[in-house]
């Protein structure tokens, strides 16, 4: 049955036979002409007629990329995404970029003629040819040298084709059946294909899981934000309260820190203001009060903070009569020590801060309730 | 036995280029010598050999990880001298790869045909030897888990590597030599696994070797392009070659220590790489060749040929270690001085000795037709040039370093054994890896040598064409 035959093979003893032989079927004009040989023959390429090969130009083109490729990527890193001056030379300075240049275009160039020469060139990984499985290719890749007359269409004559073969010189031939076309991607494939898949990650799983459940320390290397070390708003078992962060010691006066207000309130009350009354004392008395107090006493200190209504109780009006009584030395005693709900800022504030503070109190309660004679202080 | 004998004619017989293989060898004989080692069990004396080597490679391997552990503190790496022995066995082993490339490629474009037996196990031994040199940069970093971070990629710290430094520059080079030599080594592989694969019997075999044959037939129109392809491998792996211990070079020559500055260090690494890549081949194959029954193969021309590169590879070094005495003498710099009288006066002039006998003295041998010939004297040579090697890398790193402009920061540098451990593991994994190859592909190209073979050609075309 000729119309079934993928090709005729034509077996040859020696390189000579089968470079005698391929004019000759190349003249019958039987079918396309191939040669297959366990080592390339010098000259068959002219003898078949082939084509030169295109992998030189592909090479040629891949390297040149590669090479620029190197240069400019090397180039945006050190020059532009991330300039970074070396020995003192220009950030764009070419030079230092040559080596991986160099390295990078015969990474393409390899890998170009390597996996170009296999897949696109040669088409391989091709295991279903049917040279490979004819009784002929154990001589083919150990020392016979056979020459195929392959089908080129329907018409192909597989007798005829055996015949010119015989006639050239080949010491056996064989004849190849078309290819056995049945699907590869049966349905009972898949579904053996994706079970294996489900069946593997489900042993994965099962792996990793128990491995970690057995050895949940396992850590090979230690990392360095992996310290033994408290955070500062972390729990932690050290300490009994639980706390990651203590308090200071009673007692403690922090560096460049006065001692607090001791005593009572009332007991201040003859501190004296040691700050002048100067633009500088009163930026930082500003400063301090937005920050610190504004929240609770409001922008002119009159309890009307953005807090006051979230938290609860009620913050000290400071523009009220009890207030503008108050000497300095118990508002200064009020921010140490805190009153009421309002906690200590003795922690926050330098001594200069809070006696600033106080200036600054002062001054809104003066603005808020002005006489005449204040006018002409600012007139003046 | 003379291929061409029936033509020499007018050409002296001295002139004429002696057989390849000695006996008959046909391509059907030399399948059945070379491509059965995969398929019978292996000897003896291979088991012996494996436990050697798997006993060395687990001893180096309890080392590194021992290094893990402990960090790299382990090693006696320190102030002023912090690189050591990681340094010094990369830029070993990296070197003994150099010999394989240099067979394959550089060989090949000049037509040597006698490189055809020895190229696949030259360039298996280049593999082996790249990944044994790989394993010291990879644990030298300390945290090698993060090792990636040498390589330029988007990261979110914003952060890329320097493109102006050297030891960037080894990486790609490192990088790409591992990769084209793999290529390399498996596309010639590719044509002999499909031999084994159409003579084997177990199902396993057949299977294995199907799947990494690519399908592989031997077609006339394939085997153009693959010529193509490999004589393309082979021009841009002789680039390479002499390219990848340059860079290694520039790690040292770009910096400023007196002994490391030099222009001269380039081709001097390179021509150290080959000298040292030829000795470990040469002990290499004369154990094959005697263990494998392979005489008729390699035979003892091509040990002596690879003795007379070694020979003159140890020329061009005793020239290179004449250079830098006469660059530090014609400096008139006290530090360049002061360097050069370490290494034969200092702490460690011993060291400069070795180096200086092992590489430039012992292989004068090799001018004798007598110790090419023979395996004793061969064998000290290469055994005698590894060592050299070796002790050069030590001369130039550790001595040079240990003093250097600072004389109050100078300091004896003493090696652990973790440092002999992890250099006796890569030996272990090196010969492991060449015991296993040899196992388990073919350790002759076969191919190559079928097409080298007398009648192999078609023989109105065999003179015009390798003139």
């Amino acid at each position: 049955m000729p119309e079934t035959s993928y090709a005729v093979l034509g077996i040859f003893d020696t390189p000579n036979a089968l470079m005698a032989a391929i004019p000759k079927a190349r003249a019958a004009k039987l079918g396309a002409v191939e040669a297959y040989t366990p080592y390339p023959i010098h000259g068959i390429d002219e003898a078949l007629g082939l084509r030169k090969s295109p992998l030189g130009g592909m090479v040629l083109v891949m390297g040149v990329i590669g090479a620029l490729t190197a240069l400019g990527f090397q180039y945006w890193i050190s020059a532009v995404d991330y300039p970074i001056i070396t020995g003192g030379k220009p950030i764009g300075s070419w030079e230092a970029f040559i080596p991986i240049m160099f390295e990078v275009t015969v990474l393409f160039a390899t890998f170009t003629a390597g996996l170009g020469m296999l897949f696109l060139l040669n088409k391989l990984p091709f295991f279903g040819h049917p040279v490979l499985a004819s009784k002929a290719i154990t001589g083919i890749t150990r020392d016979r040298y056979v020459l195929a007359l392959e089908a080129e269409d329907e018409g192909f004559d597989s007798t005829a084709a055996a015949a010119a073969l015989r006639a050239a010189g080949a010491v056996e031939v064989e004849v190849l059946p078309a290819p056995d076309r049945s699907p590869f991607l049966t349905s009972a494939f898949i579904l053996r294909t994706l079970g294996g898949i489900f069946l593997a990650c489900l042993v994965a799983g099962v792996a990793i899981y128990s491995l970690t459940k057995w050895f949940p320390l396992l850590k090979p290397m230690v990392y360095m934000q992996d310290q033994p070390r408290l955070n500062a708003q972390k729990p932690s078992a050290f300490f009994k309260d639980g706390h990651g962060m203590q308090k200071p010691v009673p007692g403690t006066v922090a560096r460049g820190h006065l001692p607090t207000a001791v005593g009572s309130q009332d007991a201040s009350a003859n501190l004296v203001n040691p700050l002048p009354r100067t633009p500088d004392v009163f930026a930082v008395g500003k400063k301090v009060f937005t920050t610190r107090c504004e929240v609770c006493h409001g922008a002119v200190g009159n309890g009307s903070g953005s807090l006051t209504s979230a938290y609860g109780a009620k913050a000290a009006n400071l523009q009220s009569q009890q207030f503008r009584d108050y000497p300095d030395g118990k508002i200064y005693w009020a921010i140490v020590n805190g009153k009421n709900a309002m906690p200590s800022h003795a922690p926050y504030l330098s001594e200069r801060e809070r006696w600033a503070v106080v200036h600054y109190v002062r001054a809104l309660q003066r603005a808020q309730n002005a006489k005449d004679e204040d006018l002409k202080v600012v007139a003046r | 036995m003379r291929t061409d004998a029936a033509q020499a004619g007018a050409i002296p017989e001295a002139l004429l280029e002696p057989a390849l293989t000695v006996g008959t060898v046909t391509p059907g004989s030399l399948d059945d010598q070379v491509l059965a080692f995969p398929e019978t069990k292996p000897p003896r004396q291979w088991y012996v050999g494996l436990a050697i080597t798997l006993t060395a490679m687990f001893i180096g391997l309890g080392f590194i990880g021992y290094t893990f552990v402990k960090g790299i503190g382990a090693w006696g790496n320190t102030s002023p001298v912090f690189w050591a022995f990681d340094i010094i066995n990369f830029v070993f082993w990296v070197g003994i790869g150099h010999a394989g490339t240099l067979i394959s490629a550089i060989l090949f474009l000049f037509r040597k045909r006698w490189r055809n037996a020895i190229a696949r196990f030259a360039e298996a031994m280049t593999i082996f030897a790249v990944i044994c040199a790989v394993i010291f940069p990879l644990i030298h970093v300390g945290r090698p888990w993060l090792a990636y971070w040498l390589f330029p990629y988007p990261n979110q710290r914003a952060l890329w590597t320097n493109f102006r430094s050297p030891l960037l520059w080894d990486v790609f080079a490192v990088n790409t030599y591992f990769s084209v030599s793999l290529m390399f080594w498996y596309l010639g592989l590719i044509p002999d696994i499909a031999s084994m694969r159409d003579r084997t019997t177990s199902k396993l075999r057949k299977t294995i070797y199907t799947i990494l044959a690519l399908g592989w037939r031997g077609a006339a129109t394939h085997w153009q392009h693959y010529e193509k392809a490999y004589l393309l491998l082979a021009g841009l792996a002789t680039g390479l070659v002499l390219s990848v211990h340059s860079v290694v070079s520039f790690d040292f020559a770009t910096s400023v220590v007196p002994g490391w500055h030099m222009t001269i260090f380039p081709p001097y690494f390179v021509a150290g790489a080959i000298f040292a890549g030829f000795a470990m081949v040469v002990m290499v194959l004369v154990v094959v060749r005697e263990t494998m029954q392979l005489k008729n193969l390699i035979t003892m021309r091509h040990l002596d040929v690879m003795n007379k590169v070694i020979l003159a590879m140890s020329c061009i070094m005793g020239y290179s270690y004449m250079m830098e005495g006469f660059t530090a003498w014609y400096s008139m710099n006290e530090f360049l001085h002061h360097g050069f009288m370490n290494i034969i006066t200092g702490t460690y002039g011993w060291a400069g000795w070795v180096t200086i006998s092992c590489n430039i003295l012992i292989p004068q041998l090799l001018w004798f037709k007598k110790a090419r010939a023979s395996y004793f004297w061969m064998i000290l040579v290469a055994v005698g040039v590894t060592i050299g090697m070796w002790f050069e890398r030590f001369v130039i790193i550790v001595i040079s370093l240990h003093q250097d402009f600072l004389p109050s920061a100078w300091r004896i540098y003493k090696p652990t054994m973790t440092d002999f451990g992890v250099l006796l593991g890569t030996f272990g994994i090196f010969f492991t890896l060449v015991l296993l190859f040899a196992r388990v592909l073919p350790v002759i190209a076969t191919t190559e040598v079928k097409a080298i073979l007398p009648d192999a050609q078609p023989s109105h075309h065999g003179d015009d064409h390798h003139a």
